[in-house]
């Protein structure tokens, strides 16, 4: 079996993609433009049509997922196949043309071969495309927003092609009479890519709604063809405009949603007045949290999540820290993802207060990233650094004392925060979580003890 | 807070009743100080009927296990009740201050 999202899968489906745009190109071309040459290029649309013979046993042979799970057993997938786009993938490869061919020969079908028209049938693998590209869409790397322009481009493309080729074969099947646009244009005698060209230029002036008026229709089918492409291309432009907007809006949209936050908080600082210096140091973390998180913040995000996916995204964030901090290296691997569930993430800017002075300790702070100085309220002296791995405030919390120091952020800090709620109910629920704390803070008693002596409770 | 003194041979046993906290310190204190003036360098803190310890009673602690130390002496602490031993194991003092769980422990570990 061939795994839906496997790299195996991933090459076949880009070589089957390519095929595709090749024959939705071609078989319209050669219907429109090479009406004279039934069978030329007939080797290359012939070959093509192996591959995707070979697609229809490959598809039978992919799993799909159904709720979420992958379904990999030979019946189910081919049934799933089977039900859905079998049949479209069928007639879009089998080589009909051929066989009619084979059997009446060239025949005539609203004014042009048989055969050709026949060949359209391929144009039904434009289906696939779109059954890919929404396959890629599961994929990790992909963008969706990247993704959704290339569906959009190659729809218009296509569009367009098709457009033209009818425009041409409009004035080809009605044979060229002198008031047709073909020979008002005078491409009638012109090579098929002169003729080609005055089609796609005639279209594209059209459903973009430009207009020129160099080649304008005069039959009925052909006024009947201009109109609905100039409806086509009015909705297709505002279609355009709308999308565009919101792709390149959807692709900035983490960018965008940052900047309109720091702008509003901004604007609020600026009417209340705040001082310049304190609006520097809200721009200076706003860029610090852009720089770090993408401006997300995990906490929020997460929550979304249900709680075995959480943990499992939270393991994977906190992968570095799990190695660095004492407290998760001495943890059983239960109490480390209570504790990670449990702690809250948070970013301090640099000389922001973490823990005043004089308040009660309500939490434990975990240094992750960056370093935190103990200094006096008044007299500002500093009582010295702490720095990754080290944590505090949970003298003041067990002693039920007021902190004698504040506690501040020398540079940016990422700090995890233990409340006291959550202290207790792991303590009382994870007998070995005080062992843990007291392996934890073996490394660093004397500098706890030296504080204690200085009268410093944290 | 009661502190009674009692001898087992060299060793002064120190039992604390009540709260060791800002108000009473001073009172351990000067009672601890007093015997390591007197000469005394084995010292036990029989910590069984203490309800309560502040940072304060933390600081004497830590203190005089810091003056017996150089002078050459000893500091134990035995009988810990369940929060104070609480906040001697998140602070890592139980592995700087030697504790025990019983008296006779403290005494033979001398």
């Amino acid at each position: 079996m061939i795994r839906e999202l496997s790299r195996t899968r991933l090459l076949w489906d880009s070589l089957i993609l390519v095929l595709i745009l090749v024959s939705c190109v071609m078989v319209p071309y050669q219907f429109a433009f090479n009406q004279g040459n039934a069978l030329s290029g007939f080797q290359v649309i012939y070959l093509i049509d192996l591959f995707f013979i070979v697609d229809i046993f490959l598809n039978c042979r992919t799993t799909f997922r159904r709720h979420g799970v992958e379904v990999s057993d030979r019946p189910s997938c081919t049934k799933y196949y089977a039900r859905r786009l079998m049949v479209v993938d069928i007639l879009g490869s089998l080589p009909l043309d051929l066989i009619a061919w084979v059997l009446i020969g060239n025949g005539q079908f609203l004014g042009g071969s048989l055969v050709l028209a026949l060949r359209l049938l391929r144009l039904l693998r434009i289906v696939r495309l779109f059954v890919i590209l929404r396959r890629w869409e599961a994929f990790s790397w992909s963008n969706p927003g990247a993704l959704r322009v290339v569906k959009f481009l190659v729809s218009i493309l296509l569009l367009m092609h098709w457009l033209a080729c009818i425009w041409f074969f409009l004035a080809f099947a009605s044979g060229f009479p002198a008031d047709s646009w073909a020979a008002r244009a005078s491409i009638v005698d012109s090579g098929p890519v002169a003729q080609y060209i005055r089609s796609i230029y005639w279209t594209i002036t059209t459903m973009t709604t430009v207009g020129y008026g160099d080649i304008t229709p005069a039959r009925s089918a052909e006024y009947v063809l201009s109109a609905v492409i100039m409806l086509m291309g009015a909705s297709l432009y505002a279609f355009i405009i709308g999308s565009v907007a919101s792709l390149l809006s959807s692709i900035q949209a983490a960018k965008n949603s940052h900047w309109e936050r720091i702008d509003s908080v901004t604007e609020f600082l600026r009417q209340r007045q705040v001082p310049a210096a304190i609006d520097a140091k809200v721009r200076n973390y706003y860029e610090y949290v852009w720089e770090h998180d993408r401006g997300m913040n995990k906490n929020d995000m997460l929550n979304d999540l249900p709680g075995p996916l959480r943990l499992e995204i939270l393991l994977h964030l906190a992968s570095n820290i799990l190695e660095t901090v004492p407290l998760f290296k001495n943890c059983s691997p239960i109490l480390r993802d209570e504790l990670l569930i449990s702690l809250e993430s948070r970013t301090f800017t640099p000389g922001s207060n973490i823990a005043g002075e004089g308040e009660m300790g309500r939490s434990i702070y975990f240094i992750v990233e960056g370093s935190v100085e103990i200094i006096s309220a008044d007299t500002q002296k500093s009582w010295g650094t702490l720095g990754e791995g080290d944590y505090f405030g949970f003298m003041s919390m067990v002693l039920g004392e007021r902190r004698t120091a504040t506690t501040r952020a020398i540079g940016f800090c990422d700090l995890l925060i233990l409340d006291k709620e959550n202290f207790n109910r792991i303590k009382a629920e994870f007998p070995e979580f005080n062992d843990v704390l007291k392996r934890a803070s073996a490394e660093r008693t004397e500098q706890i003890s030296e504080l204690v002596l200085e009268g410093i409770i944290l | 807070m009661e502190i009674s003194v009692t001898e087992s041979g060299d060793v002064r046993i120190l039992s604390f009743k009540g709260n060791l906290d800002t108000n009473t310190s001073p009172q351990a204190e000067n009672e601890i100080n007093g015997l390591i003036e007197a000469g005394a360098q084995k010292l036990l803190v029989n910590f069984e009927n203490l309800d309560y310890i502040s940072s304060a009673g933390l600081r004497i602690l830590l203190a005089t296990a810091k003056k017996l130390k150089a002078s050459p002496g000893d500091l134990k602490i035995c009988c810990l009740n369940e929060t104070v031993q609480e906040v001697f194991d998140i602070s890592g003092f139980a592995t700087i201050l030697s504790v025990s769980k019983t008296e006779e422990e403290a005494l033979g570990a001398y």
